[in-house]
């Protein structure tokens, strides 16, 4: 058995890498970096339009927020409107029914 | 003759200002109520038209009873106008500007229900009600004492006892009287 | 180890891609196959270059890498020996006067005949110069299971290899003759 692993030692000698091996990776690798470049520059511009399409919803969210508040501000300020014309509204009934109520006392005499 | 028609145009419009007015469910502020307004201490304007009575209907408390009853009463509603002007000392308005207001409002769809003068204390009550195919569908009030001036208009199908039983909210109790008088009650003032 | 080593990538293709692509040549048994999984590999390292921390480092990095990329190659082909052995003799295989060993003319077609595990084993240990714990560690298997390959590993292909010397003692007879 070791001569017959001597024998497989000096055949498994390492097998000499063809030149183009070299050339093709360099090529590759230069490739890759300039790919990963623009791509780094696209989602640059990515982040970026996600970043302002967040914002805008955000925005828009928080305009959301604030119309949600400015519609109930306005809700409530014509719900008090509301009780305040009614309340008037009673007011003048009571008088009318006071004036009423004298003429009556008057008619009887 | 540019002038002639300037004046006929605005002549026309001045006519039909009250016209233009009752197109449009509630009426443009009468011309006197700004004079009114100057010579008050203390005003409060009440304008809502139909669509801002829906919007305020939606924010009333419809757990909390009267407000429940009012949210009833608002909804069907095309308007309600108030006025409310007191005024430091007597004397402020005349009776005068008090028709002028009456008439102002007055068109041939309103009734009188109540018309009550009180010379003596300059006194006041103007109730009128619009009738349309026998049923109620305004009201308006107009108050006056010494100091104080109101003018409650509403437009729109309106339930005197709906009304009526809205007691929590400022003596409106004393509406479902204005049913039984809408039959009966109907006097005129020491000046006419 | 110096704290101040720091790796150069064309130097470590320069120094390690004859390796690289002798190992995935043996494990694949195709040149063509061999030349892109020794890309990948280097590519790869080129992404990990900042997690080498020494020379050795790389090279253990690279026969790993280079052991797991030409399984998976393998996995991806389902090459069988007889198909392999007949690829290689129709692309790649050099005139057999060149070669100095009946073995060495051979040894990628043996090699393809046999496991893949025993395969990996005999490469390292072989072509590496690993001891059964370096190949362990490589390849992530226990040492007896390394120790377990490489014995069946070398069995079978002193086997093969014998029957393939009397094939190949016949056929140079037969081109003696022609000549």
């Amino acid at each position: 058995m070791e001569e017959f692993e001597q024998e497989l030692r000096q055949a498994f000698e390492r097998r000499p890498a063809p030149p183009s091996l070299k050339r093709k990776l360099m090529a590759r690798r230069a490739e890759k970096r300039q790919t990963q470049h623009r791509q780094s520059h696209i989602q640059l511009w990515q982040r970026l339009a996600a970043s302002l399409v967040l914002a805008a919803l955000l925005g828009g969210a928080a305009t959301w927020v604030r119309h949600d508040r400015e519609e109930r501000r306005k809700g409530e300020a014509a719900r008090q409107q509301v009780l305040t014309a009614l309340r008037i509204t009673g007011h003048a009934l009571d008088q009318m029914n006071t004036q009423l109520a004298a003429h009556d006392r008057t008619e009887q005499r | 003759m540019k002038y002639r028609i300037l004046a006929l145009v605005l002549g026309t419009a001045a006519l039909a200002a009250p016209a233009l007015a009752q197109n449009s469910p509630l009426p443009l502020p009468p011309p006197v109520e700004k004079q009114l307004a100057a010579r008050a201490s203390n005003v409060t304007e009440v304008t809502l038209g139909k669509n801002m009575l829906a919007f305020a209907a939606k924010f009333m408390n419809g757990k909390d009873k009267d407000e429940a009853g009012v949210r009833q009463l608002i909804q069907g509603l095309d308007g309600i106008y108030v006025r409310e002007y007191t005024f430091d000392k007597e004397g402020q308005y005349s009776m005068e500007e008090i028709d002028k207001l009456r008439q102002y409002f007055e068109t041939s769809e309103w009734s009188p229900l109540i018309r009550e003068r009180e010379k003596k204390n300059s006194e006041s009550t103007d109730v009128m009600v619009k009738l349309v195919n026998g049923e109620s569908h305004g009201m308006f009030i107009l108050t006056a004492e010494p100091k104080e001036l109101t003018i409650v208009l509403i437009l729109g199908p309106i339930r005197m006892d709906q009304l009526g039983e809205l007691k929590g909210i400022g003596g409106l109790g004393a509406l479902g009287g204005i049913q039984k008088g809408v039959k009966t009650k109907t006097r005129k003032g020491d000046n006419e | 180890m110096a704290d101040d080593w720091q790796p150069d990538f064309e130097e470590l293709v320069d120094d390690h891609q004859s390796m690289v692509f002798s190992i995935a040549l043996r494990m694949t048994g195709d040149r063509g196959l061999a030349e892109e999984i020794a890309q990948d590999v280097f590519l790869e390292l080129d992404k990990h270059l900042g997690k080498i921390e020494s020379a050795e480092h790389a090279c253990f990095w690279l026969r790993r890498v280079t052991m797991s990329r030409s399984a998976d190659a393998l996995r991806r082909r389902r090459v069988r020996s007889t198909d392999l052995w007949v690829e290689f003799e129709e692309h790649h295989g050099a005139p057999m006067e060149v070669r100095d060993s009946p073995l060495g003319a051979r040894l990628e077609v043996l090699l393809s005949t046999l496991p893949e595990a025993q395969r990996a084993a005999l490469v390292l240990r072989y072509q590496e110069d690993l001891t059964p714990d370096e190949i362990a560690a490589t390849l992530a298997e226990p040492v007896a299971t390394v120790k377990s390959h490489l014995q069946r590993g070398l069995k079978l292909l002193r086997a093969k290899a014998t029957d393939h010397l009397r094939e190949y003692i016949r056929d140079k007879k037969e081109y003696i003759r022609g000549v």
